[in-house]
């Protein structure tokens, strides 16, 4: 009975959003929708949002890709809220976790292969992913690719030691201290500049690895948040005391 | 006086919230009284905010430098104002309620810090996208709150809640998506000022979708199943928080969704129906619960009817309904959550717990002079003016329901929690009695700021 | 120009968003619950990165010589939806561990699902 009143509501709702959006008329180009009005000013721009940001963004950031200078500057207030919803899911999952936490877990010695080759594997991991996050304005991806890159060498550990956990503490301080880091240099935006996340250090040279004022910073910030955060995930989901 | 400019009440408990788990590790004493300073400073810049809000009419602020709606833009209007003192201020009180317990977490003060800021993120912020980014936090919060009891009730509760949160929120995104692809912006007020450019039935399709994934926070029929078993699951004192944060600035957004993004005339009727079905249902199933955690959390879904239908009236009397159901609600909710965490009939010999407790009771069915009395009333006056009989008729019948269910509970009611109260837990139920009357005898302190709040609303302004 | 280029693209985002909500609502085990929540945030970002499609365009990264770039913003949003997304899967997962070790199983009670 519930699967045919799940299968009726759904295909409903498949029928009315397909017909909504494929009989939609929203202007698929940006430069003919959406010239803005700032809500304060009340000034009309004859521009698109996304237009102005592909126009400015080299001016206004210097990162060559856009779409780190959305993230982390033009709207990096987001970014420090989507930082806060992973360490808010990470503080939940420890504060669930905790107590059911065992000290012997049954002992599978691992596959040879995923030995050996975590051996070679983990250094090259945490490589690819500490460039990433360091490049995340200049080349795709940022602070969280990279975060999460790294993060995957933590599973590789975990994989392969069957009964031991991660150093929860060094994680933890890691986490703390990176997270603090990302909101005192928006804090200091106040300071030095007017607002808040305001980019207060010198633009540099475009295309350039020291370039684009606070915006590696920030990610070298989420870089090590991200990857603290998952690891602490991935231990507590394991569910294994650290050592 | 000084300017305190708006993103500190979230900078501030974000970063108090990170450094928490070191204090931890020097001192696992010092973390209650720490989270303490910490909402109460956050506390303190509500309060700062208000007057400035009370000085200019509305505070304004361009973070990262860019004009809106370029960069994000924090907009605090009244409402936001008057919603941002309540979460803090009450989330400061319910927390002494911990003070003298031996649970002793530092991840559980961390999420509370992170609730009460990112709730307070959603009454400040003048931005759609940003709204969704503060709706995740206190959503991932709260799910870690109820399941925080680790029984089987509490983690079905949560699980139930991580279900309909997270269809609520593709909603909320599908809602983005199409503002966005029509007008490639994301400020509240920019789409505001351009919302008549889109076609009738994206206007429609927009608000729906945005209605059902506010409306799972909201706690609005029919997405407000996670309710009771989420209450239920959870230690009276999170019931209680969330009470008093998450749901308020749900109710908010709803606000915001219908005076501001998207205001259509079919968006208020369906706000009205959606209004008097969540009333009607939720009294109705108070009135067969036993357990009295259950019981409230019906009784909450009711009062949200009641403040929905007070808003979707779209008139400035029922506005300022609204805002003092909401701040009875808030109150009142929070003071009977923690009183009865180990209530019975005998309790109500006890006259420290059962003052409080009946005071709270009093406001909730709208005894005059209480908060709830003049949200009543004004609502009262407001349909009688309007001529809308049989709304007032559905309202009174809900009125009585909640008198006789709320009566039996006094008497009769048995509360599921064994632990006996704890003397903080008195000083805080003892704190919001005491703000509720002063609030009930002096009703301009609170009905002044609620008229210039519907003026600047229904004027299309923050 | 309109969305015929993408209709496609919708159909099957809305399709992945169908598919989620009938196994939400649908199935009894908790996993097959968290799985069908990331079918549905899948389709939703899929809807999102389409919405800032430009025909010809290429990845808003500047490399001096390309006219048209793809409408960066959607990217940006669809970058915080997907950590969002991850978060929320991860906090699922453990309360269904949470559950596991109190009930001794994944699937909820009759009462536990659909209770209103």
């Amino acid at each position: 009975m519930r699967k045919i009143v799940a299968a009726i509501i759904s295909i409903t709702v498949f029928v009315i959003l397909t017909y909504f959006f494929i009989t939609s008329s929203a202007p698929i180009n940006y430069t003919t929708g959406g010239q803005y009005i700032n809500p304060i000013t009340h000034e009309h721009s004859n521009q698109s949002v996304p237009q102005q940001y592909l126009k400015d963004s080299k001016k206004d950031t210097g990162a060559s890709n856009v779409v780190t200078a959305i993230v982390v500057e033009y709207r990096g207030f987001d970014t420090l809220g989507e930082v806060t919803v992973l360490f808010t899911a990470a503080t939940g999952i420890a504060l669930l976790l905790d107590e059911l936490k065992r000290r012997n877990v049954p002992h599978d010695e691992p596959n040879f292969i995923v030995k050996v080759g975590s051996i070679v594997v983990l250094p090259f991991i945490v490589v690819v992913g500490t460039y990433i996050f360091i490049h995340g304005h200049l080349t795709p991806g940022g602070g969280f690719p990279g975060g999460a890159v790294i993060a995957s060498g933590f599973l590789l550990l975990l994989l392969v030691h069957t009964n031991r956990g991660l150093p929860e503490r060094k994680l933890s301080v890691t986490e703390s201290i990176a997270g603090m880091t990302y909101a005192l240099i928006g804090l200091l935006g106040l300071v030095f500049a007017h607002e808040f996340l305001e980019n207060y250090l010198p633009l540099g040279t475009f295309t350039y690895l020291f370039s684009a004022g606070i915006i590696p910073l920030i990610y070298i910030a989420i870089g090590f948040k991200v990857g603290s955060e998952l690891g602490g995930i991935l231990h507590n989901l394991k569910g294994v005391h650290e050592e | 006086m000084v300017s305190i400019p708006p993103v500190l009440l979230i900078a501030f408990p974000l970063f108090f919230a990170f450094l928490a788990p070191l204090i931890n590790m020097v001192s696992k004493k010092a973390v209650k009284p720490y989270t303490l300073f910490v909402l109460l400073l956050n506390s303190l810049f509500a309060i700062l905010l208000f007057l400035e809000v009370q000085s200019n009419s509305v505070v304004y602020e361009q973070l990262s430098g860019f004009y809106p709606p370029i960069g994000i833009l924090l907009s605090v209007g009244y409402i936001g104002a008057i919603l941002a003192v309540v979460i803090n201020v009450l989330a400061m009180v319910v927390y002494i309620s911990y003070f003298g317990d031996v649970e002793n977490s530092v991840k559980f003060s961390m999420i509370y810090m992170l609730v009460t800021a990112s709730s307070t993120g959603i009454v400040i912020t003048g931005d759609l996208f940003n709204m969704f980014v503060f709706f995740e936090i206190t959503a991932v919060g709260s799910y870690g709150l109820v399941a925080s009891m680790r029984t089987k009730k509490a983690f079905e509760g949560a699980f139930k809640y991580i279900v309909l949160g997270s269809v609520g929120s593709s909603f909320i995104l599908l809602g983005i998506a199409t503002i966005y692809g029509y007008l490639k912006t994301l400020n509240f007020y920019d789409i505001a000022a351009r919302i008549n450019t889109m076609p009738e039935t994206a206007r429609l399709m927009a608000f729906i979708f945005l209605l059902i994934g506010i409306g799972v926070e909201a706690e609005i029929f029919p997405l407000n199943g996670w309710v009771p078993d989420a209450y239920e699951g959870s230690s009276n004192r999170v019931a209680s928080f969330l009470s008093l944060g998450p749901s308020k600035a749900g109710i908010y957004a709803i606000i915001r969704l219908l005076f501001t993004l998207v205001p259509i005339m079919s968006g208020f009727t369906l706000a009205l129906i959606l209004g008097i079905f969540t009333l009607v249902i939720g009294e109705l199933a108070a009135l067969k619960q036993k357990d009295v955690k259950r019981m409230l959390a019906y009784s909450s879904i009711g009062q949200m009817g009641l403040i929905l239908i007070a808003i979707s009236m779209h008139s400035k009397f029922a506005f300022i309904a609204a805002v003092f159901l909401m701040v009875s609600h808030a109150l009142a909710k929070s003071l009977l959550f923690l009183g009865t965490r180990n209530y019975d009939a005998g309790t109500l010999k006890n006259p420290w717990i059962a003052g409080p407790i009946f005071i709270g009771v009093l406001s909730i069915i709208g005894m005059p002079p209480f908060p709830g009395f003049w949200g009543k009333w004004y609502l009262m006056l407001n349909l009688a003016a309007e001529g809308l009989w049989s709304i007032i008729l559905i309202v009174v019948f809900a009125a009585v329901v909640e008198g006789v269910y709320y009566a039996r509970f006094l008497f009769k009611g048995t509360g599921s929690d064994a632990r006996s109260i704890t003397k903080s837990e008195v000083a805080a139920i003892f704190l919001l009695a005491i703000m509720l009357v002063l609030i009930g005898i002096f009703p301009q302190y609170l009905y002044t700021p609620a008229v210039k709040a519907a003026a600047s609303l229904l004027g299309g302004g923050p | 120009m309109t969305y015929e280029l993408l209709q496609p693209v919708f159909v099957i985002s809305m399709a992945l968003i169908a598919i989620g909500l009938y196994g939400v609502m649908s199935k009894k085990n908790i996993l097959k619950i968290i799985l069908s929540i990331g079918i549905m945030d899948t389709g939703v970002n899929i809807l999102i990165v389409a919405m800032g499609y430009i025909p010809g365009g290429t990845a808003p990264i500047e490399n001096g010589n390309y006219p048209v770039y793809m409408d960066p913003v959607p990217q940006a949003l669809v970058l915080t939806a997907i950590v969002i997304g991850v978060s929320v899967t991860a906090l699922a997962l453990a309360v269904a561990m949470g559950y596991y070790r109190k009930t001794g199983t994944l699937e909820l009670d009759d009462e536990g699902v659909m209770k209103w």
